[in-house]
């Protein structure tokens, strides 16, 4: 370990030593890649004499998406007891006196991948439809789960329109953000104005960024832990359907969703798992709303890399990187001539 | 003077990934090694073609609002056409090519209402900007 990671994990047993009133050291601590949005840091800590495996999550000096802690840590707290499968949240600390930033603690889910990528290749790489099929009936499941129950609503807001509410809080984004005039998302905020969907009345808890890459899963097949909640909101479930869907997640390979699963058997099976049919002229809307989002995360990534206090990477590759693809899947979907090189007409 | 920057920085991708990165033993580090060096060749890529990239798009932008005839506020895009860059040093060209891409904007929000046409040309203008600004890693 090194002397930054020595003292942070000093530190680290120190308060949950105070939290948890047991004696606790700190075995092994390493940064691990992932969670964007925040430093990540995989621990093995004894406490009380028995070996555990944290994953401690720390607010970064600059973060790939502006969110807020406390909402991601309770709603991790309102959706572990249920049949989406999620680290189990152990703390919340507020306060940076303990380790210089605000943090969280999860449970370890070990033995592991996350990786997109790792989707494509050996072992997993047979397990993809089973993968698949779990994957969407996960997001199918969340759909159909009741707000008061899980008691979301009571620390988030439940928004009157939410096809509007998102479409203004990311139009603001890139007006914010910026760094250069963006002719294809100005056209592709105009057309969602144009075509806002009417308001379904359907309410349910959006993940935000439900994609192959922020789930675990094992050698079985088996999806083991929902990650990255931290865009979580109430809103229209076709929201988390249209963004899980996305071309970009699948790039380049156009014929399987999120590496995964042929669109279609995907939203099959969601609507089985939810009980909701899709309705296709809003579905056709929450597809190139996702394709815009994903365009004001990236137009922001860049923002935050060039005049941010973080230079992490991942905030030029998201910034520079998806903005090309995400660019180039927008003018495929809006241009009435295109010929669909990097996205499928939408139906 | 560096003779060929571009192939410069796609040499130090592959040391930093052939040479550097089988050697780091930190996940989160490796994983950063390997981020840096796919940037490495994205900035190879665009350090070739930035000043080419906006100069096309200027030129066929300046095509398009000699074409806007119907426009109601020709000032701009007039003044737009006959604009060249201070200096072909990228900050110059930058700066003019952000003040055409202002008025594309305004522009296609008038055609899409009431020219077709340029709508359409505005679009086909729009693929061959994304695609010639891709990324190929």
């Amino acid at each position: 370990m090194s002397a930054v990671l020595d003292t942070l994990g000093e530190r680290f047993a120190a308060y949950l030593t105070k939290s948890w009133k047991q004696p606790a050291t700190t075995l092994h601590i390493e940064q691990i890649p992932g969670g964007a949005s925040r430093e990540t840091y995989r621990v093995r800590v004894s406490i009380g004499g028995q070996e555990q495996g944290l994953i401690l999550r720390r607010d970064p000096v600059s973060s790939l998406i502006d969110t807020e802690r406390s909402l991601e840590y309770r709603t991790y707290e309102a959706v572990f007891p249920t049949s989406i499968p999620v680290p189990e949240p152990l703390l919340l600390e507020e306060d940076a006196v303990h380790l210089e930033r605000p943090f969280s603690v999860m449970r370890e889910i070990g033995g592991c991948e996350s990786s997109a990528q790792s989707l494509a290749a050996p072992p997993y790489q047979t397990m993809r439809e089973t993968i698949g099929r779990r994957k969407w009936e996960i997001l199918g499941q969340l759909a159909s789960l009741d707000l008061s129950e899980l008691g979301v609503d009571a620390f988030m807001a439940v928004p009157d329109d939410p096809a509007r509410r998102e479409l203004e809080h990311w139009s603001k984004v890139i007006a914010d953000d910026a760094l250069h005039p963006q002719p294809i998302a100005e056209a592709a905020r105009r057309w969602l104005e144009r075509n806002l969907p009417e308001p379904s009345g359907r309410f349910a808890l959006v993940h935000g960024d439900y994609r192959s890459g922020n789930f675990l899963y094992d050698e079985e097949g088996v999806i083991r832990g929902v990650l990255d909640w931290e865009m979580a909101h109430i809103g229209d479930p076709l929201e988390d359907l249209a963004w899980s869907l996305d071309p970009l997640w699948s790039w380049p390979e156009r014929e399987l969703a999120g590496s995964l699963l042929p669109r279609e058997q995907a939203i099959g099976i969601w609507e089985q798992a939810s009980g909701i049919t899709v309705d296709r002229d809003a579905f056709r809307w929450w597809q190139v709303f996702a394709s815009y989002k994903g365009l004001a995360i990236w137009i922001s990534s860049t923002e935050d890399f060039v005049n941010g206090a973080s230079k992490e990477p991942i905030l030029a590759v998201a910034g520079w990187l998806m903005s090309d693809r995400q660019n180039r899947i927008l003018v495929d979907r809006l241009n009435p001539r295109s010929d669909h090189a990097y996205a499928e007409p939408i139906v | 003077m560096i003779p060929n920057p571009s192939k410069a920085l796609v040499d130090l991708a592959m040391k930093l990934s052939t040479g550097v990165l089988p050697e780091i033993g930190s996940p989160y580090a490796a994983a950063n090694a390997g981020m840096t060096a796919v940037l490495l060749i994205m900035l190879s890529q665009d350090s070739e073609r930035a000043i080419a990239n906006r100069m096309n798009d200027i030129d066929e932008l300046k095509a398009l609002f000699a074409d806007a005839a119907a426009f109601p506020d020709r000032v701009g895009l007039a003044s737009f056409v006959d604009a060249e860059p201070d200096s072909l040093l990228l900050a110059d060209v930058d700066r003019l090519h952000a003040d055409g891409m202002r008025l594309l904007i305004d522009l296609h929000a008038w055609a899409e209402s009431h020219d077709a046409g340029l709508d359409q040309e505005i679009w086909a203008f729009l693929g061959r900007h994304a695609d010639r600004n891709r990324f190929d890693v």
